[in-house]
């Protein structure tokens, strides 16, 4: 009982937050209440029994990611745009799209028949670490998914130095024409 | 009343729908980039709230699986910010329309 | 010694091909081209280690003949084909000849083609064709004897071409490629009829031999006559078009075209006997079908005797001797008509040897005048050219049947073979006294023709080595005999077709040949209906095959009196005549009802050319136009509802996810309805 309670809080807070995304017209105040969602995400893993999860909700997305919108925005002080409308036509024809397809896959969810399972075993650190890097030779193997994923992440962050630099392609066409 | 998973997916369906009509109905490209992330978000929560429909050894893999695509989103994040900061540059603009060079 | 592979003897030529067809393509850039010993040196050696291996293994065959399978060829559910060997006394008989004048031919060539630009390629294309003739001859089923039958068929075309700088050259090669292709189709056809009677497994030759064993003597054979009967003819169309017979034989004097080793020994000696030696082949076949052996033999009597006239109005040497081939052959084909198979392949076999010694000769007189082939310029050659000439009066007596040489053996023979075996009696009610026996015309037939042969053949010699030379001076200057690698093949064919026909001289009793065919036609001979029926039983169209008994004196002697009458008729007619001056430049083809005789086959074929002319005129504006009237309605109805599609098409990125979105949500909806969920 007293878990419904904290989760309707918790929802009520995420789904407040979202809706206040979709409505807010500076980007900042967007970024803000992404966070908050994002937080109140983090406090219902936590409470289904995720804890180190919802820690690393918290570090992640709303330290890391939501770092770098707020600073991505600061540094484009022109993203306010005031001149273009937040909806238009097409707004117009995505809501009862969206709306649509919620409602179907809602519909399905409530007819799914589903329970909690007693014995699912708490997140916790231990046991999420030891899955991970459980290197035993008929075990999961998600230790390697994770190198890949540390190699994603380095390209990724190649690939937006590369992207993000000022006149890239003058300096490539230098070199190029060095070379010829 | 308890707590029932139903509830869970529920509200990840509804942050799910809200993150999409984010990302497409909005037309500033920072709206549309939080709109993904908050899409994700939800099928995170949808994740953790299935796992714990299941048993015992069973119900770890759901909680892994978000972790790694909280990393995706990491990724995914810093290439589309960087992608808008090189956009802006070129248009002066965040308007996602301008962008668009399909013809008709 | 005589446990030498039979995949020895294709092989030889094959290795040759592609060393020769190498040192040509190496060469080609060179100016000077590759060095003619060494490129001459291979191109005899290996048929000539070829030959060796025939020769070895021939001596040492046993009376049923080697049979190898070499490996699979194809194998799907309802066909199978190995590719395997036969060499019996006929494939024996053959690849001696095949082997042997192909080694003394290559031979001749090194002196013939000397300076040639195209000296490797030649030779590569006379191994090739060499390969192709093996693999036709040794071959144990239809369908290999069929690759090598469009195999050879192939050299021909390539070799015809072989000068290809000249437009009349290529227009001779594709002329001899296409006629035989309305061949092949026949051989194609006949190959599916034989499956649809027996199975895929009836194209082996001995199962063949087996099959119409069981239903000759299980007494089906009125059962599946018809089809059996439609096969032959099917046979015999391929064997018209590869051996020059009536209405297929318009290829053949153009084929002149090409090299005069070529003509020796693809389009005189080897090559066109191929069609004789697929009947005899199939002689088991075509024995039961008592209707399409007189077809056979009447087709065979017209080449004959139209092919003998024609001769007559030829003024180019080589003509004559390519007219002369296409009657030798008609002969062929009477022989295979009376059933008498073994008579049909000892005058492919003697023929090959006077034949060919017949255009090496002339392929000398060529060579020594210079490329001149037109017979009115020439005379006198006797004196200049001895050698030469004393082969071709051997071969001369030799073609004409006169006593001794080998002509007259298997010409006689034949003639002898016409009169008794013939069994087909002509009736009708139109007709006087009821029937007429087909057999006293044939040999009458084939008697007078035999006089021709001995005029045409005549006027040759007359008028190339005898009188006075009438080209002019400054050229009779450069005559000079040919050197000796042209002349010795040329010697040795000289003493095979004077002595060539001594292994089967029934007047003084050798029968060798004969007895060495028996094992493979002997089959043949039993299913004969003619033989193996009485007479009552049998249909009152056949007469039995004892008739009268006949001294064969007489036969030998009617066939020298036509040979001397021959003779005698070309001394009268152009030993003392003046031929008259040609201008300069004039053609050597023949004029007026000359062109008209000559001819007249071209004429037969431009007809039928015609005819398909039109019919794919009607095709072209009939199917073709109201095609392209329902191709271009469709299309432009496509067209108008494309144009009409694109106004759905929607033009922003963001609204183009929405409706894929509304497509996800309809996806969901279906799963839910159709998955039991709801």
């Amino acid at each position: 009982m007293l878990a419904l309670i904290y989760f309707i809080i918790l929802a009520v807070i995420a789904l407040g937050a979202a809706v206040c995304v979709f409505l807010s017209r500076h980007p900042l105040y967007g970024a803000l209440s992404l966070v908050t969602s994002m937080v109140a995400l983090a406090g219902i893993y936590g409470l289904v029994g995720s804890p180190f999860l919802g820690v690393i909700q918290i570090m992640v997305y709303a330290g890391a990611i939501m770092m770098l919108v707020t600073f991505v925005i600061m540094v484009l002080n022109g993203a306010r745009d005031s001149k273009t409308p937040m909806f238009d036509k097409v707004s117009l024809f995505v809501l009862p799209a969206v709306l649509l397809l919620a409602g179907v896959v809602g519909f399905a969810f409530v007819r799914a028949p589903l329970a909690f399972d007693a014995t699912a075993l708490r997140g916790s650190v231990s046991l999420t670490s030891e899955t991970l890097f459980n290197m035993a030779q008929g075990g999961p193997g998600y230790f390697l998914l994770f190198e890949v994923l540390g190699l994603l992440l380095l390209s990724a962050m190649v690939a937006a130095v590369l992207l993000a630099k000022k006149r890239l392609g003058t300096v490539e066409s230098e070199n190029t024409e060095e070379s010829h | 009343m308890e707590l029932q998973p139903v509830y869970i997916q529920v509200l990840a369906l509804a942050i799910f729908a809200i993150g999409l009509l984010t990302a497409i109905s909005r037309r500033n490209l920072f709206f549309v980039l939080m709109g993904v992330e908050l899409a994700l978000n939800a099928v995170n929560l949808s994740f953790i709230g299935f796992a714990k429909t299941l048993p015992a050894e069973q119900s770890v893999a759901g909680q892994i699986v978000p972790l790694f695509s909280i990393a995706v989103a990491a990724a995914e994040a810093c290439v589309g910010f960087a992608m808008v900061i090189m956009l802006f540059r070129k248009k002066e603009s965040v308007d996602s329309d301008n962008y668009s060079n399909m013809k008709g | 010694m005589t446990n030498l592979p039979l995949w020895l003897i294709p092989l030889f030529p094959l290795v040759a091909t592609l060393l020769l067809g190498t040192i040509a393509v190496v060469s080609s850039g060179s100016k000077k081209g590759p060095a003619e010993g060494i490129v001459g040196g291979l191109a005899v050696i290996f048929p000539a280690m070829s030959f060796a291996v025939v020769a070895i293994l021939a001596f040492g065959m046993p009376e049923a003949g080697i049979r190898e399978t070499l490996c699979n060829w194809i194998d799907i559910p309802l066909f199978r084909a190995d590719i395997g060997f036969l060499f019996d006394g006929l494939s024996r008989i053959m690849l001696l000849f095949v082997t042997g004048i192909g080694t003394l031919i290559a031979m001749y060539s090194i002196g013939y083609m000397h300076g040639d630009r195209g000296f490797a390629r030649f030779f590569a294309y006379i191994n090739l064709f060499l390969f192709s003739m093996i693999v036709l001859v040794l071959s144990d089923s239809l369908l290999l004897t069929f690759l090598g039958w469009e195999g050879v068929g192939l050299c021909s075309y390539l070799l015809i071409g072989f000068w290809n700088k000249d437009l009349a050259n290529c227009k001779a090669a594709n002329k001899a490629f296409i006629v035989n292709r309305v061949g092949d189709i026949g051989f194609l056809l006949g190959m599916l009829c034989l499956v649809t009677v027996g199975g895929s497994g009836i194209l082996n030759y001995d199962a063949l031999v087996a099959f119409v064993g069981m239903i000759v003597n299980g007494g089906h054979v009125d059962l599946v006559l018809p089809v059996l009967s439609l096969t032959c003819i099917l046979f015999f169309i391929g064997c018209t078009g590869k051996s020059a017979q009536i209405p297929l034989l318009t290829w053949l004097p153009d084929a002149m075209a090409g090299p005069t080793p070529v003509s020796a020994l693809i389009h005189a000696a080897t090559m066109v006997t191929s069609g004789v030696y697929l009947v005899a082949r199939l002689s088991s076949l075509f024995v039961i079908c008592p209707d399409v052996l007189n077809v056979v033999l009447v087709v065979g009597a017209l080449t004959a005797f139209w092919a003998a006239f024609a001769g007559l109005f030829q003024n180019d040497i080589k003509k004559v001797l390519a007219y002369s081939t296409i009657s030798q052959l008609g002969y062929m084909f009477m022989a295979a008509g009376v059933s008498a198979f073994d008579a049909s392949i000892f005058h492919v076999f003697t023929h090959a040897f006077f034949k060919a010694s017949l255009f090496l000769g002339a392929g000398a007189v060529i060579h020594a005048l210079g490329g001149e082939q037109d017979m009115r310029k020439m005379g006198g050659l006797i004196k200049k050219t001895p050698v030469t000439a004393c082969v071709m009066i051997f071969a001369f007596f030799a073609i004409i049947g006169f006593p001794g040489f080998a002509g007259f053996w298997s010409k006689d023979l034949i003639l002898e073979h016409i009169y008794t075996d013939c069994n087909w009696v002509f009736t009708g009610t139109w007709l006087a006294d009821g029937a007429v026996p087909m057999n006293k015309i044939f040999y009458v037939v084939g008697l007078f023709t035999a006089v021709v042969t001995a005029v045409y053949m005549g006027r040759l010699i007359i008028m190339t080595f005898f009188g006075s030379y009438r080209g002019s001076k400054e050229s009779e200057a450069h005559i000079h005999e040919a050197p000796a690698v042209m002349l010795i093949p040329m010697i040795v064919l000289t003493f095979g077709s004077v002595f060539g026909g001594y292994l089967w001289a029934d007047s003084i009793g050798i029968t060798f040949f004969r007895d060495s065919l028996a094992s493979v036609l002997g089959a043949a001979e039993a299913f004969d209906p003619a033989v193996r029926l009485s007479p009552e039983i049998f249909l009152d169209e056949f007469v039995p095959r004892t008739g009268a008994h006949v001294n064969p004196v007489i036969f030998a002697a009617l066939g020298t009196a036509a040979a001397l009458l021959g003779m005698f008729i070309a001394w009268k007619g152009w030993g003392k005549a003046r031929i008259p001056e040609i201008p300069k430049g004039a053609s050597s083809a023949p004029e007026g009802y000359a062109a008209g005789w000559t001819f007249l086959w071209d004429y037969v074929h431009g007809f039928f050319v015609k005819c398909v002319f039109v019919a794919a005129w009607i095709c072209d504006m009939v199917v073709d136009k109201i095609l392209q009237a329902v191709q271009w309605t469709v299309g432009a109805i496509v067209t108008i509802l494309g144009d009409g599609a694109t106004v759905f098409q929607v033009r922003k990125v963001r609204l183009q996810v929405a409706f894929s979105i509304l497509g996800v949500a309809a996806l969901v909806l279906v799963v839910l309805l159709t998955g039991g969920i709801v």
